[in-house]
């Protein structure tokens, strides 16, 4: 990550209002967005808009000719501009041509994408933004930090200095007089303004219509007052019907903002009566550009293609961990969050996206929430992929992906250098310390030391059924291998109870998240196909690890990373339909643990819902219940599926992010007073434990499957 | 025949959640006399009416001791403390009116002035918004040029996220469901 990103995040961290602003919005979000979708089924809503969408971005181009069409039939001006620059030299032409002096505008994203604002100065021409938040920011000079409210990273202090500038007068910090002086200031503007400029929420094809959605009234005056309309539209924006447009009003109000519906959803077709320059009424010199500026090619493109369906509400953002802590001047200035990214990629600049897609921690919120379905942290994944593609990889890092990582002697041999190396550092079977380079990673936070003997030589020691039911083969993975080989034990300890045989074939490698979360497909790849070597040589029934992120590499990546070899294709489908996490798996084969014959041992245990467990594998209900069917007290917390800030190399990469939500996770975590804090990831167990352990906190941390274990006997 | 008492009820709970104010009442003669006192009770000193059938009803029947103005309105509407003008249909689970408003002094007073008065049939009330998008679409071959829905009054969160009412549009709206508009009602 570069410098220049990385002084933006240690900005946003240490400014108390905006940290302060998006923390509450982000609690508050979920409640009203919940509320305004109580009632309706969202998976059924958001259905019907990603398939909406993927069908009219299919035909865009014709689309947009039908709509041209139909709106010039109506007496409007189509123009369709293949590049920002055609699509701003359009405007301005209108603009030089009708001698316009100032223009209005309503919140426009396609606007702010070309900088038109600035083009228009240049030219002499005033334009003055004209919801509140744009407004704001344009007087303060500044770009948006969020797409739907612009200024929340703003006090009603700092709004007032600047409106007190601008009018000259001295105002007081008091929001409702704030919005009236917004409200006279820009009421003028509009009542003599010579243009107004508008965005649009869709654009309907069979019937020429722009549909815009505000709260403030500030379009419908923007498209009213002015003789003369120009709406900036992507592409992207087209539907192919007007019964569309009521998909989309379904979910964008609520996702956006937790409305049932805006104050007003304006439909604009073709040219409308208007109080022309002397004052009469006549027609309004109407004119919509629909521009294209690197849309055609994202729907050209078999992956990004799905990011089309996106329809502006920036929930992905109000559920984002990384953008509650840092808001949105660290992704540039102007589509901002895990979708911005993509965004810019194609529409401004691939170079800036490539570097801002590491700030996504992989947590796959966003994906539960996206109206348009869109997988918006697995397309960040392709466009690391592409940077890494375009611009390679460190050597260093490249020999540990690729030589090390598949290796698993090699792997374990540096490790146990390391294991020794690390002494001085241990205390209680925690490192406290690091040398120099890696003491970000110690940072509020004690690593667990690795394993003294790992799992895979202790393998003789584990115990079997008198008969088996079934032979599991057992995938450790990197954590479980080396510093958590218990968690193995205590997985056959509960398998052997289900009178199931466990097997470690040793041939198995890491399970390649950590090189295809770097970018390195290939190296992903070569770890795919010897692990299915390995455990079809051991000949098992059934496949399971009690890591949520082997699992969901073992039983998606894989059959993704080789869908295109015909030699392992089929074998890496038969693989998967066989992989399980371990809890699921306990939970499906012991009737959610009633079967287990558990001893019931009082224990007061909290839950953290592992973002990979949860969202990848939608694994939710199971852990739950196998902890009350052992006769534990379930105290959930606030914000369970809130990630604990792990992610993987993430929280050594960027511990700057990764330890102020672990933070929060800790504090969620003591105010339920559990003892015991119980997750099903490893990874989590180790950022978790180790936040709890540096805050010397006497909470324990298990992982389900030790739970368990705890209740039977050997 | 559609509940219009359930329907109206689940109107008047959601548009009042938004800040709006819901009457009800028989006739256009009583949409006058209430017209009359809403007006009073504000103190309000200029209307500004979109004539329509519905509206021009109501300004005859009302004993208003203000100035009224029916023309020139982008003038007129601007310093009007009220606007009023008739909507086309209301939809009850959101609280949202629904206006064919190609008419510019139907925007015009329904847009600057300090609060906005909106008639409405209470028979066109519908359930939800699919259905009067569905209903909008039975005429999309022939669709209004400018159409609105409308909810609540204008509003804006956007310094430090709290919740203010009247932005650029209204400050109040207050929405008056009328029965029996007389003429052509279908009861």
């Amino acid at each position: 990550m570069s410098n220049r990103i990385r002084a933006k995040i240690n900005k946003a961290l240490n400014d108390d209002n905006l940290r302060g602003a998006l923390g509450r919005f982000a609690n508050d979000y979920l409640g009203s967005r919940a509320k305004a979708y109580k009632g309706r089924n969202f998976e059924d809503l958001r259905d019907i808009i990603a398939e909406r969408k993927n069908c009219s971005a299919q035909k865009m181009e014709e689309l947009a000719q039908q709509f041209k069409k139909n709106a010039e039939a109506r007496g409007a001006k189509v123009f369709i501009a293949k590049t920002a620059e055609d699509a701003k030299k359009y405007i301005l032409d209108v603009a030089l041509a009708n001698k316009v002096e100032m223009v209005v505008k309503s919140k426009s994203m396609a606007s702010e994408e070309i900088h038109l604002n600035k083009l228009l100065q240049e030219n002499g021409i005033t334009a003055a933004e004209t919801d509140l938040g744009e407004w704001i920011i344009q007087l303060a000079g500044q770009t948006p930090s969020h797409m739907v409210m612009p200024a929340i990273h703003m006090t009603r202090d700092e709004v007032a200095d600047y409106f007190s500038k601008e009018t000259n007068q001295n105002l007081s910090p008091d929001i409702p007089q704030l919005v009236q002086v917004a409200r006279q200031e820009l009421r003028e503007k509009f009542l003599t303004a010579g243009m107004g400029i508008s965005g649009a929420n869709a654009a309907v094809a069979e019937t020429g219509t722009l549909a815009i959605v505000t709260n403030e009234g500030n379009a419908r005056l923007t498209t009213t007052l002015p003789p003369i309309h120009v709406a900036l539209v992507g592409m992207e924006k087209l539907v192919e019907k007007f019964t569309d447009v009521g998909s989309v009003l379904e979910c964008l109000p609520r996702s956006a903002t937790g409305q049932q519906l805006t104050s007003y959803v304006t439909m604009i077709t073709g040219a409308n009566p208007t109080n022309l320059s002397d004052g009469t009424v006549g027609t309004k010199d109407m004119h919509i550009v629909l521009m294209d500026n690197g849309r055609t090619q994202m729907r050209d493109d078999e992956k990004f293609n799905q990011a089309l369906q996106c329809i502006r509400c920036a929930s992905c953002l109000n559920v984002c961990p990384i953008f509650a802590l840092v808001g949105g001047h660290v992704y540039g200035d102007v589509y901002t969050g895990g979708i911005g990214t993509i965004l810019t990629a194609f529409f401004n600049d691939f170079d800036d996206a490539g570097e801002l897609q590491n700030l996504c921690i992989g947590c796959e919120r966003c994906k539960e929430v996206c109206p348009g379905k869109i997988d918006i942290p697995g397309l960040i994944l392709e466009l690391r992929n592409r940077v890494t593609a375009k611009q390679g990889m460190p050597t260093s890092q490249k020999f540990l992906l690729n030589t090390v990582l598949p290796n698993r002697k090699l792997f374990h041999s540096m490790l146990k250098v390391g294991s020794k190396t690390q002494k001085p550092f241990v205390s209680d079977n925690k490192i406290r310390h690091l040398p120099l380079f890696l003491a970000g990673m110690t940072e509020g936070r004690s690593l667990p030391a690795l394993a003294e003997t790992p799992l895979r030589d202790q393998l003789y020691r584990l115990a079997k059924p008198k008969k088996s039911k079934a032979k599991i083969g057992f995938f450790g993975g990197c954590l479980v291998d080396f510093v958590y080989p218990e968690l193995g034990k205590a997985a056959n300890k509960v398998l052997k109870n289900m009178d199931m045989e466990m097997v470690y074939p040793l041939e198995q490698a890491c399970c390649g998240v950590p090189a295809g979360h770097l970018g390195a497909t290939d190296a992903h790849r070569k770890m795919a196909k010897q692990n299915i070597e390995a455990f079809e040589k051991a000949n098992v029934d059934y496949v399971v690890t009690v890591c949520p992120t082997c699992t969901s590499s073992l039983k998606h990546e894989f059959v993704e990373l080789l869908k295109d070899d015909p030699a392992w294709a089929d074998r890496a489908e038969k693989f998967a339909d066989n992989v399980f996490d371990f809890v699921e798996f306990v939970a499906k084969n012991t009737n959610d643990g009633k079967d287990l014959g558990l001893k019931s041992i009082k224990e007061s245990v909290t839950y953290h819902d592992s973002c990979h467990l949860r969202r990848h594998l939608g694994v939710i209900e199971e852990p739950r219940n196998l902890i009350k069917e052992g006769g534990m007290e379930l105290k959930e917390l606030q914000w369970p599926d809130r990630c604990c800030g792990f992610g993987g190399s993430y929280s050594i990469r960027y511990p700057e992010l990764s330890q102020p939500i672990m933070d929060a996770k800790l504090e969620d975590i003591t105010n339920t007073g559990a003892e015991t804090l119980s997750t099903a990831c490893p990874g989590c167990m180790m950022q978790i434990g180790g936040g709890l352990d540096n805050k010397k906190s006497s909470i324990n941390v298990k992982h389900v499957v030790e739970l368990l274990a705890d209740r039977l006997t050997d | 025949m559609a509940d219009f008492d359930k329907l109206f009820e689940q109107f008047k709970t959601a548009a009042e959640a938004v800040s709006a104010q819901v009457y009800r009442v028989k006739d256009l003669n009583e949409a006058g006399s209430l017209l009359s006192t809403l007006v009073e009770e504000d103190g309000a000193k200029k209307l500004a009416a979109a004539s329509s059938p519905m509206v021009d009803k109501c300004l005859n029947t009302a004993n208003l001791n203000i100035e009224v103005k029916t023309d020139d309105l982008r003038k007129n509407a601007e310093d009007a403390d009220f606007g009023l003008s008739e909507l086309d249909m209301a939809v009850a689970e959101i609280g949202s009116l629904q206006q064919d408003c190609t008419d510019l002094n139907k925007r015009l007073v329904s847009m600057l002035p300090h609060t906005h008065v909106a008639i409405v049939r209470t028979d066109s009330l519908v359930a939800n918004l699919l259905e009067a998008m569905a209903k909008i679409d039975e005429i999309k071959d022939n669709i209004p040029g400018y159409m609105a829905f409308i909810t609540g009054p204008s509003r804006t969160a956007d310094i430090e996220r709290v919740l203010t009412i009247g932005v650029h549009g209204p400050v109040k709206l207050k929405v008056i469901f009328v029965d029996n508009p007389g003429g052509d009602s279908n009861e």
